[in-house]
């Protein structure tokens, strides 16, 4: 109820502070308080909303619906607290949260900048009115209770000393495919449970649990970081939207730019920490797989750096009678990284991607994919009307254009390269929803061209001067620049950079790297302040250089690695030392690397998990300066059974499979008539599957057996050693009528071979230069934030 | 300034031009009845159901593993994927592969599990006990 109660209030005050700031930019003077008050209660609302959550959260309140579905009593804190935003309903209230608290300073900082507040405060309200409609009850509502529709709820979750409750009968189910037991919770069951004077907290007492693909560390850092980029994505746009709505182009530029700078660096940070996720963790092997979900925030990024750009020009040619160039690009690209961020939630939200991502929702239910639709429909609509209504008037105020050889000029261009690069992503990962898919090669394709130029018009821009410059003094100043960069490239080649494309991206990166690097040296010893943008230069220089190496030039291997002999991987020894359990029953196998008299030591993890019902593999990587030994689990062998070279066969009886040059058939069971119960209370039993072999005409009858011997499983595996064969009757399952075989080739050696090979499968791989890809992403962001605290100065005159 | 509007002309139709023939070079179409996947023989992403009532293999030693899916419309057909057995496989509602149909088999270069329990809540098929 509290919960429901908080959210219901922060939309209608969310509505009501849009509209009291509206009337008063409207012209009436005495709703401005009112929306203030307004605003921050529903600022209050909402972060009260959130404390709630999170104190059902921890407290284990499971007869929450979403408490239920997402968390578990064994997680620890950090993981517990992540379990807020694991489902939709949580982080469409985080996206709120997050909104809502910048958005008090943001109230702020209009209050203090003329008559600025009325006019962003009513459009900030406005966007964040639709993300609170989203988890009202009506919607998706993490506050919804357990019972409001009826719910199955595994039986294992359900308090066991109440299974006696004889009205509890009529509540069980069994899921017969898989023969687990669910209780069905309805308003009757809670009713009956009521009278029984049994609280549904009592009785439920744990929950689904998390994903554990989502069980690690970057589960509680990425999914946050991001949405705070998301929030504050829609800060830029509220200043566009009111630039417009007082029909004055000058001051807003100002305004915006360390919002912007801000939103573009927490956002690329989010991306990127959840690049590092998929290649330290997950194991996707790469830290970019133009997934859909990943792209869908790297558009609203790569549209609002480019909007940055050209921000930049505007703020620096205007002046007392000239707004200043690019004023219509700078609303256009503005207002489109923020519909994007939309977009990009659409996507991401309503299912549309279905079978396109990893990690895409499910359908969130067709009045929820209305509304997302409707929410996007409205800022397109609202954010793309006004500015066609305006168009005319932005075009007889925008000066001309300027001379080519400018930086005003250079600096349009990589806006436009950027945009284009955008609309490649775009394009791509728009393909599923008209039921097309794109292989991963357009991106790449695509993008890499659009690269070289960044990096080229990157070092360009900052060589030619403001307004215009002559082709003689740029020559002279580009001279140290390119003559490092060809030296760059050069080693690069030696290196083993070989494709015409990679090494015309490389001179261009290290183009970029000695252009900015120069100025930033000249100017770090002077004044810190200014070198924001040259940092960021230099981080994204780096990274590309890092993708170049990374992602051309890496070499993989599948290996066997037996436990106790060295393998020779990439000039590397590895060597698997055996396993050892985690607290969280999880394995780490371990592998010890050496070279040079160096010892190194990976730790991939193999485990079962309930959960997905499947092995979970996460990879360890040993990082170097100069390269990544990245090292992914495949699978994991004790040597004890007879399975080690085999393959496993699933066949129905009357069933053929080949197995080599033989064929195998599955006649019959030899089941005696006992066996199906003693199996069930526990007893010895044997029972046996009889099969017709087919060799080169020769025709063998066998029967592998498997069961229960004092009290110890038996198998009984069959040789054929005309047929090189060794058959071994794994499980059985006697309703579908099938049985699981193992079959391997027959060795002679294998009798004799008492000692136990325990065999390690691992891809090993060698991935030169990631590292910059980090690092490069860490200069970028520092870069991003000298920039923001120069514009943010700049901001209060 | 004529001369500049033509250049940039110039190379938005370049762009244009190269985006829409990488765009069609690169398209695979999904593809969820089997018997186009079949009949066309090229380059597809097949949905559909894995059919756990017939024989798998699965050779971890040599990464490949061999199963049958399920259209919707009943049509079955044999996939062998170069690598493991993939992460949720068991608990797939639907499996996305893909690959190219080739003398009988459909030959799998990636297979993608999805499991609708992942986010949301778990839809069973129930019968009373």
């Amino acid at each position: 109820m509290i919960g429901n109660i908080l959210n219901s209030i922060a939309f209608i005050a969310a509505i009501t502070s849009a509209i009291m700031y509206f009337l008063n930019f409207r012209g009436f003077q005495n709703t401005l308080n009112f929306a203030r008050i307004a605003f921050h209660t529903m600022a209050t609302s909402t972060i009260l909303a959130s404390v709630f959550l999170l104190y059902l959260i921890l407290t284990h309140q499971f007869q929450y619906k979403y408490v239920y579905s997402y968390s578990d009593t064994s997680l620890p804190l950090g993981l517990l607290i992540s379990t807020f935003y694991a489902g939709q309903e949580g982080s469409f209230l985080l996206w709120a949260l997050w909104m809502a608290i910048i958005g008090v300073i943001l109230q702020q900082y209009s209050a203090a900048r003329g008559d600025l507040e009325p006019r962003v405060m009513s459009v900030y309200s406005l966007v964040l009115s639709f993300l609170l409609l989203m988890i009202t009850p009506l919607v998706k509502n993490p506050f919804a209770l357990i019972y409001s529709e009826p719910f199955m709820a595994s039986a294992n979750t359900i308090n066991p000393q109440f299974f006696n409750l004889p009205f509890l009968s009529n509540y069980l189910f069994t899921d017969n495919s898989t023969g687990m037991n669910y209780v069905k919770i309805d308003q009757s069951l809670v009713d009956a449970l009521n009278s029984a004077g049994i609280g549904l907290n009592e009785f439920i007492i744990n929950g689904k649990g998390l994903n554990p693909l989502l069980q690690n560390f970057w589960m509680q850092i990425h999914p946050p970081i991001l949405f705070v980029g998301f929030a504050a994505m829609s800060v830029p746009f509220a200043f566009a939207f009111s630039a417009l709505m007082k029909n004055d182009y000058k001051k807003w530029i100002g305004q915006a730019l360390p919002w912007t700078l801000f939103a573009a660096m927490v956002l690329g940070l989010g991306i990127m920490l959840g690049g590092y996720w998929a290649y330290g963790v997950l194991g996707w092997g790469g830290y970019w797989a133009w997934d859909p979900v990943e792209n869908s925030s790297l558009i609203p990024w790569i549209v609002s750096v480019a909007a940055l750009h050209t921000m930049l020009v505007q703020k620096k040619t205007a002046s007392e009678n000239s707004i200043g160039a690019f004023a219509k690009t700078n609303l256009v690209l503005v207002i489109l990284a923020f519909v994007l961020v939309l977009y990009s939630t659409f996507l991401t939200r309503s299912g549309v991607l279905g079978d396109a991502s990893v990690h895409s929702f499910v359908d969130p239910g067709y009045f929820a994919y209305l509304l997302l639709l409707i929410f996007m429909g409205t800022f397109i609509v609202l954010g793309g009307g006004l500015l066609i209504y305006r168009w005319n008037y932005l075009k007889q105020i925008t000066p001309p254009q300027n001379n080519l050889l400018s930086r005003e000029f250079a600096l349009f261009t990589g806006s436009v390269v950027l945009g284009a690069s955008a609309l490649v992503t775009f394009l791509g990962t728009s393909a599923p929803i008209f039921g097309k898919s794109i292989q991963i090669e357009f991106y790449n394709e695509m993008n890499l061209p659009l690269g070289i130029l960044i990096g080229l018009i990157n070092g360009l821009s900052l060589l030619v001067k403001w307004k215009s410059s002559d082709g003689k003094e740029l020559l002279k100043k580009s001279v140290f620049s390119l003559s490092a960069s060809i030296v760059a490239t050069i080693i690069m080649v030696f290196a083993g950079v070989r494709d015409f494309k990679m090494i015309l991206f490389a001179f261009a990166s290290s183009f970029a790297f000695f252009v900015n690097a120069e100025i930033a040296f000249k100017i770090l010893r002077r004044n810190l302040e200014k070198a924001g943008a040259y940092v960021a230069h230099m981080g994204l220089a780096l990274l590309f250089i890092g993708v170049i190496a990374s992602s051309k030039y890496d070499k993989s291997i599948d290996v066997n690695l037996v436990k106790g002999e060295p393998a020779d991987v990439f000039g590397y020894k590895l060597i698997f030392t055996g396993y050892s359990p985690t607290q969280d029953g999880k394995y780490l196998f371990n592998i010890l690397i050496e070279k040079d008299g160096k010892k190194y030591k990976a730790s991939p993890v193999m485990y079962y998990s309930e959960y997905n019902q499947g092995i979970m593999r996460n990879p360890d990587i040993v990082p170097f300066i100069t390269k990544d030994i990245y090292i992914s689990p495949i699978s994991y062998d004790d040597g004890s059974s007879t399975h080690s070279d085999g393959q496993t066969f699933q066949l129905k009886k009357g069933e053929t499979i080949k197995y080599g040059e033989s064929e195998i058939e599955f006649v019959a069971f030899d089941l005696p008539a006992d066996a199906m119960q003693k199996m069930m209370s526990g007893g010895d039993f044997e029972i046996g599957a009889k099969l017709v072999v087919k060799n080169y005409g020769s025709r063998y009858e066998v029967e592998p057996k498997y069961g229960i011997r004092n009290g110890e499983k038996l198998n009984d595996p069959v040789e054929i050693k005309e047929a090189n064969l060794v058959i071994n009757l794994v499980s059985i399952s006697a309703n579908d009528k099938m049985v699981t075989l193992q079959i391997e080739p027959f060795k002679v050696e294998r009798q004799q071979q008492e000692i136990k090979r325990e065999i390690l499968a691992v891809t090993a791989s060698i991935k030169p230069f990631v590292g910059l890809v980090w690092l490069g992403t860490v200069i970028i962001v520092a870069g991003f934030f000298i920039s923001m605290l120069r514009r943010l100065k700049e901001s209060r005159n | 300034m004529k001369t500049r509007y033509y250049i940039g002309g110039f190379i938005i139709v370049v762009f244009l031009g190269l985006l829409f023939y990488n765009f069609t070079r690169t398209n695979i179409e999904y593809e969820s009845d089997f018997t186009q996947v079949m009949a066309k023989g090229k380059t597809c992403k097949a949905t559909g159901v894995w059919v756990k009532e017939k024989s798998f293999q699965e050779d971890v030693q040599n990464r490949t593993f061999i199963f049958y899916l399920r259209d919707a419309k009943n049509n079955e057909m044999k996939v062998i994927y170069r690598g493991i057995k993939p992460n949720n496989f068991e608990i797939a509602s639907n499996v996305v592969v893909t690959g190219k149909y080739e003398n009988g088999v459909f030959h799998a270069t990636d297979v993608l599990t999805k499991c609708p329990s992942k986010y949301e809540g778990q839809n069973i098929n129930t019968s009373g006990s």
